[in-house]
């Protein structure tokens, strides 16, 4: 058992922030997020030379073996800078599943281009009724002569504005399998939608498209890969709501120093100190989840469940708090849309209803949690 | 960084859990289920430590020169978790954690050679003397008098919420030697036979009806002056490296593990109307949030150890919140736990200690107890440095 950070670990981190500080400050981003595309190609360019593009692929894959840990400090980073680029959308959860399931071909064609930064895809999962039981789709494949048609509505997809190929799922002789089509694909139409974070992603249609047999993904397991590249992205996004936390935490600090009130700074006042510590004391909880959510992405199903909704719930619930307290300590500041304050509040806002909501994480977790062997096991586990 | 043990690891807790199989009968399990209090009944506690004594397996936390166990953090760690999940009394108290690492800090060899194997064999049972009734959690204005005459101190003065030191040999206290200057510096670190001629001991009943806190009184008793820790007045220093030890030095998440593991169980009984309370969606959500609690305060405390491992310092504001949290915690539990017993929470059983009652099954005696460790658990945000201190040092840490 080890939980401290490696010296390249924490480089990486380093490395991370300071390229977000110099290059993504919060005028940046107001800049992108008005912007007609809601995407910056010059830093998608930069966050591929840096290797972010590459870090989770295998190096046989051509990217750089990174894992969960490393993903984890990434996003961090990503949720203190507020990035609306699609890094989750595209690099953990469409990237993954295509390094997991794809053919030999598509991982070359794909993963290639989206390492080098010219190719994005996306998952087009969920649908309308799917909620949190993943198996619930509708969108159909239907074999013709010399391949696939498929058709079926897949909206909010994370990413899709950006995209240029979408992972669709539907189902062909009634399981539920992966197609690779195009985002000109004939029949396909896209609807771009803006979310509540500032960031893009798109409705989409499929009307008989028509897809050549190479559009099939590998593999029968489709929906437990595609469950577990949600958990991948849950913890993800954990970890994003840390950096959010810490962030927020960062800057009401230093708010309530300067602010002066009644002759003294606002954080002078021991009503309003232990608030902030209130806030720290939750940053910490919220750090201890989203580490063991990242340390169990590839642990068994249920020890992975434990962690990673583990996690989303309690972090669903303290981050919550915390956000509402920095708009709070921050008065009428907090408010207003030129503070980074509500847009870190309207970005956890949207973590706590992106792949689960924080009482649906709550709800699985408890469920496995109600077997006692889990509910009593350590979170210590024997070596394979 | 991972969560794996290593082999031998598990080989440790094998034979940890195969140790606890055959040692900790069930009447010692009975006793610690039917005990509101954070302490074990001392005669249970005893006789749990005796046979801990004899594997020499009493003190964890101890380096091996002085009869401990010198285990690394990791095996302390699986050793406190299946001592936790088997339901052992919970005796390591102010002689084990507290005055045993000051002797070994500050004490001289032969203090060290008279007071800790009494500590190993149960001889002595120390009892804490830092709160008064006049200095709480601003305890540097304590008042306790210790005057020098010749060889002797003479102390006069009075000590408060002193855990089980109707059972205990010895105090170890903080007595005021000087008035002048900063109220700290007047401050001694002192040992006290509690059979000296002039203590007083009046029993304080806790709210859950156990008699486990005292007032000390002090009316010219005299203490050998080879009986002080350190130098006069360094007594403030040795203080705070105690409470380091209160604060940060333990492990929760098995007991609160362990805790959580009995009221699911509890839960999952059918009420006198057939109905199960884990059955009930809301029930079973704040069972479940509790659980992510400890999950992260879990993580926590490994986070800790694995940078005091490296060679590292936890840090002021992990420490405190883990102090918080595992308050919160152990409160939340005690309190869903008696929400389960109906009107039942009305009925109270006096007799104290409770397993001296006649046996009745085991998710009887759970209910029996619920409103108690309730009780009890109030005290959990109080004692140790209250939370509100706790805020107040990550807050200097936050603002500083």
């Amino acid at each position: 058992m080890d939980l401290n950070y490696s010296d390249e670990q924490l480089l990486l981190k380093e490395s991370a922030d300071r390229f977000l500080k110099e290059r993504y400050d919060f005028d940046k981003r107001a800049k992108i997020v008005a912007s007609d595309d809601g995407f910056d190609a010059g830093i998608w360019a930069e966050m591929a030379n840096l290797g972010w593009l590459a870090l989770p692929f295998s190096e046989e894959n051509g990217g750089l073996g990174g894992g969960a840990v490393e993903i984890s400090l990434i996003m961090e980073a990503i949720g203190r800078a507020l990035v609306v680029e699609p890094y989750l959308a595209s690099v953990i959860l469409a990237g993954s599943l295509i390094e997991k399931l794809g053919t030999e071909s598509q991982k070359a064609e794909i993963l290639g281009g989206l390492i080098a930064g010219t190719s994005r895809p996306a998952l087009a999962h969920a649908e309308k009724q799917t909620g949190f039981d993943l198996g619930n789709i509708s969108a159909t494949a239907v074999r013709t002569g010399d391949g696939y048609t498929l058709s079926g509505g897949k909206p909010l997809v994370l990413g899709g504005a950006a995209a240029d190929i979408f992972l669709v799922s539907a189902k062909l002789d009634g399981n539920i399998r992966l197609f690779v089509v195009p985002a000109d694909a004939v029949g396909l139409a896209r609807k771009p939608a803006k979310l509540v974070d500032g960031s893009r992603a798109c409705d989409l249609s499929l009307y008989n498209v028509p897809m050549p047999a190479s559009a099939l993904l590998d593999g029968d397991n489709t929906l437990v890969e595609v469950e577990a590249a949600y958990d991948r992205s849950n913890a993800a996004l954990a970890s994003e709501a840390v950096g959010i936390m810490d962030a927020l935490l960062d800057a009401t600090v230093s708010y309530t120093k300067e602010r002066v009130q009644f002759g003294k700074p606002l954080a002078a006042f021991q009503a309003l100190q232990h608030r902030m510590a209130e806030i720290a004391v939750k940053c910490q909880e919220a750090r201890g989840s989203a580490l063991l959510a990242t340390l169990s992405v590839d642990a068994l199903r249920s020890m992975r469940i434990r962690g990673v909704s583990g996690a989303r719930a309690k972090i669903g619930k303290v981050s919550r708090v915390v956000a509402q307290e920095a708009i709070q300590l921050h008065g009428a500041m907090g408010f207003s849309e030129e503070m980074p304050i509500g847009a870190w509040f309207r970005r956890l806002y949207a973590i706590e209803n992106t792949f689960g909501t924080t009482a649906d994480h709550l709800k699985r977790y408890g469920e496995i949690i109600h077997d006692p062997a889990v509910l009593s096991g350590s979170l210590l586990r024997e070596p394979a | 960084m991972d969560l794996l043990m290593t082999e031998e690891e598990v080989r440790f807790r094998d034979a940890v859990r195969t140790f606890l199989g055959i040692h900790l009968d069930d009447d010692l399990k009975r006793a610690e289920r039917l005990n509101p209090s954070f302490l074990a009944d001392p005669d249970i506690g005893l006789k749990w430590q005796a046979k801990l004594n004899e594997q020499g397996w009493v003190a964890p936390s101890w380096p091996k020169q002085y009869g401990g166990t010198g285990w690394t953090l990791a095996e302390r760690y699986i050793f406190d978790q299946e001592c936790e999940r088997a339901g052992e009394p919970h005796f390591r108290g102010a002689s084990i954690k507290m005055i045993a690492p000051v002797l070994m800090r500050y004490g001289t060899d032969e203090q060290k050679a008279f007071y800790l194997p009494r500590i190993l064999n149960g001889e002595d049972l120390w009892a804490q003397g830092y709160s008064e009734p006049g200095s709480g959690s601003d305890l540097a204005s304590l008042k306790t008098k210790a005057v020098l005459e010749g060889d002797y101190y003479v102390i006069n003065g009075s000590k408060i919420w002193s855990t089980l030191a109707h059972h205990a040999t010895r105090m170890f206290a903080l007595v005021r030697t000087a008035d002048t200057g900063k109220k700290q510096e007047g401050i001694t670190f002192i040992l006290i036979d509690l059979k000296s001629p002039g203590v007083t001991i009046r029993p304080i009943r806790s709210i859950c009806g156990t008699h486990e806190f005292n007032q000390v009184f002090f009316d010219d008793v005299k203490v050998s002056v080879s009986d002080r820790i350190g130098e006069e007045g360094e007594g403030w220093d040795i203080a705070k490296y105690l409470l380091e030890f209160e604060r940060g030095g333990a492990f929760a998440g098995g007991v609160l593990r362990a805790m959580l593991t009995r009221l699911h169980r509890l839960a999952s009984e059918p009420l006198p109307d057939g109905r199960k309370m884990i059955d009930d969606p809301l029930f079973a959500a704040r069972l479940a949030e509790i659980a992510t609690d400890i999950d992260a305060n879990d993580m926590l405390e490994l986070a800790a150890m694995s940078k005091v491992q490296a060679g590292g310092n936890p840090g002021s504001v992990p420490s405190s919140t883990m102090k918080i949290e595992r308050s919160r915690i152990r409160q939340s539990i005690a309190e869903l736990a008696a929400s389960i017993l109906g009107p039942d929470a009305l009925r109270w059983e006096e007799r104290r200690p409770l397993h001296e009652l006649p046996e009745e099954s085991e998710i009887a005696e759970e209910r029996k107890v619920a409103s108690a460790i309730y009780f009890n658990s109030r005290s959990q945000s109080i004692f140790g440095g209250s939370n509100e201190i706790q805020l107040e040092i990550i807050a200097k840490t936050l603002l500083r």
